[in-house]
């Protein structure tokens, strides 16, 4: 190794020992009390008539909150979780808007552009669970649906959908659910009345 | 200065000297550092990937492939939407390139590899040892049989099994197949309607069947594992899949199974209608075709020279017999757009798609 490129890894060393030190300094003491943190979203929840009513995250985090253990896995049996996860339930912010009926479906919208639709009987929590490490189909306990803000105590990072995302948990963490329903930054919930398509 | 303040001074110093011993040691036994190659692939190309990525780095070692695999159209999104760098990305339909990323994040696409549905399942399946192509159908509608395929609006082997019956019904010349087989497991029955030869089925927006006739799963993962413990007797897939997990099948005709280019426009006959539109960037209707992979590199890769190193490999002798070798049926390389490849891939690839 070159003298000259010593020096430069050196000095990143240097640099990061006096960020952990920091870090670890400002953790420790925790001088500021903890932060409060200001989350700018607004939740758009439409009735089966197409009535709207708009809550900001701090309205909705104002709400009876529900939580519980949760973990999904990807199309390709990537695990994720379980995890405490801390939200409102899906049925509560349906009931904002007059409520959800058997003939309804909701729809579950994100700002990326992606739409779930989930049946009345999955809003209260009718899904399958399945063995982490086999995928083979298990029993569970009851499920519910919520619209989770926090996992395992803190606010959710972008990655996992910040700040809103759709989870199924209930008080055991031995199960998974499938991934597609874990819809991540969710700025929209519709109940709907779906067509009947069949052409009988 | 109080007494806990002191301690707890004392206990960062502390802290800030193992960190420092911890980084100098990492520092003393530094390797030089791989360049990471970041590719994201199509769920159905988990097993032949992995094989690649072992090759690939045997012959290059100085690069680290990381793999990620998704559904097709949501390892696209993850590009195009969620704004995700990758350097390789190969898709179960090679059309959803042009489709969804031209022309900000790709200009060509090469068709690398193909596939074709099937009905796979073991030897604890009901009728394990009478299925053939000529009776799967009634095998499958005998009420003692379970049989399972994914939901077609996670998966394409999903709406690719809504095509496959509609096209044996027109292949076999037997109008009950798709009622038989699919919509009267439905409540309310699943809709098809067919006029002048062209069928299309329109897929509710919750679609779950009605008893334990049928299993539909989001994805490969869950059926394989049903049909592994008898959950299922059979389960529509990609024949390469079945191969990959040690199964039995049923080989369909090539004028039902998606296989086949010469049948493509038989194969267009048939339109599956999604209830609702999953992603805002790709409509709600599919239509039958045969089943071609794609590969390209993005316009944002962050190590594009890299990512046209792995495709070269893919594309290559060596790259082929690696997918051969877990029975991913590779074609000879075609691209789209043939002035648009690199350079370095004009040597694996001179055949543009026939259309």
């Amino acid at each position: 190794m070159s003298e000259s490129s010593r020096v430069p890894r050196l000095a990143l060393i240097a640099v990061a020992v006096v960020c952990i030190a920091g870090i670890a300094a400002v953790a420790y003491l925790n001088p500021f009390g903890e932060p409060e943190e200001t989350i700018d979203w607004n939740l758009t929840l439409i009735s089966s008539s197409g009535e709207e009513k708009v809550l900001t995250f701090d309205e909705l985090k104002a709400m009876p909150s529900h939580e519980g253990y949760g973990g999904f896995f990807t199309t390709v049996g990537v695990v994720n979780g379980p995890y405490k996860c801390k939200g409102v339930l899906v049925k509560d912010l349906c009931d904002l808007v007059g409520g959800i009926n058997a003939s309804n479906t909701i729809w579950v919208s994100a700002s990326d552009g992606y739409l779930m639709a989930l049946s009345y009987d999955q809003v209260n929590g009718d899904f399958r669970t399945f063995d982490p490490v086999t995928f083979r189909e298990a029993p569970h306990e009851e499920l519910k649906m919520i619209l989770m803000y926090e996992k395992d105590g803190a606010f959710l990072s972008d990655y996992d959908g910040r700040p809103l995302r759709i989870a199924i948990v209930s008080t055991k963490h031995d199960y998974l659910t499938e991934g597609h329903n874990w819809v991540k930054w969710v700025d929209r919930i519709e109940v709907r009345t779906p067509t009947n398509t069949s052409l009988t | 200065m109080e007494l806990d303040q002191m301690i707890k001074t004392k206990h960062i110093i502390t802290l800030t000297l193992m960190a420092a011993v911890v980084l100098s040691t990492a520092g003393l036994f530094h390797e030089p550092e791989k360049a990471q190659l970041k590719v994201i692939y199509a769920g159905s190309l988990i097993i032949p990937f992995e094989e690649m990525e072992k090759a690939f780095e045997d012959e290059h070692p100085n690069a680290d492939v990381l793999l990620e695999g998704h559904g097709s159209i949501q390892a696209i999104r993850r590009i195009t939407e969620i704004h995700e760098e990758y350097d390789v990305i190969a898709v179960a339909d090679d059309s959803l390139v042009p489709d969804m990323m031209y022309p900000d994040y790709a200009d060509w696409c090469v068709r690398f590899a193909q596939n074709q549905m099937v009905i796979a399942y073991t030897n604890a399946s009901l009728y394990a040892d009478k299925i053939n192509d000529l009776n799967w159908y009634e095998i499958l509608a005998r009420p003692d049989v379970k049989f399972g395929f994914s939901n077609p609006f996670f998966d394409a082997c999903g709406y690719r099994t809504l095509m496959v019956v509609p096209l044996a019904e027109h292949y076999y010349e037997n109008r009950t197949i798709f009622e038989d087989l699919i919509a009267c497991n439905f409540d309310p029955r699943i809709p098809i309607i067919e006029e002048d030869g062209v069928y299309t089925v329109f897929v509710p927006e919750v679609f779950e069947p009605q008893g334990d006739k049928i299993a539909v799963r989001g994805g490969s993962v869950q059926l394989l594992a049903l049909l592994e413990y008898g959950g299922i007797d059979y389960v529509f897939a990609y024949k390469s899949v079945a191969q990959q997990h040690g199964l039995r099948y049923v080989e369909l005709p090539a004028e039902i199974d998606l296989r086949a280019r010469e049948y493509g426009d038989s194969y267009g006959k048939v339109t599956v209608n999604l209830g609702f539109q999953r992603f805002s960037s790709v409509g709600i209707e599919r239509q039958g075709k045969p089943i071609f992979y794609g590969i390209t590199v993005p316009k944002n890769a962050p190590n594009p020279e890299l990512g046209v190193e792995f495709v070269n490999f893919v594309l290559s002798e060596e790259g082929q017999n690696v997918l051969r070798s877990v029975n991913q049926p590779s074609i000879p390389p075609e691209a789209d757009e043939l002035d648009k490849i690199p350079e370095e891939l004009r040597a694996v690839v001179y055949k543009e798609i026939e259309t």
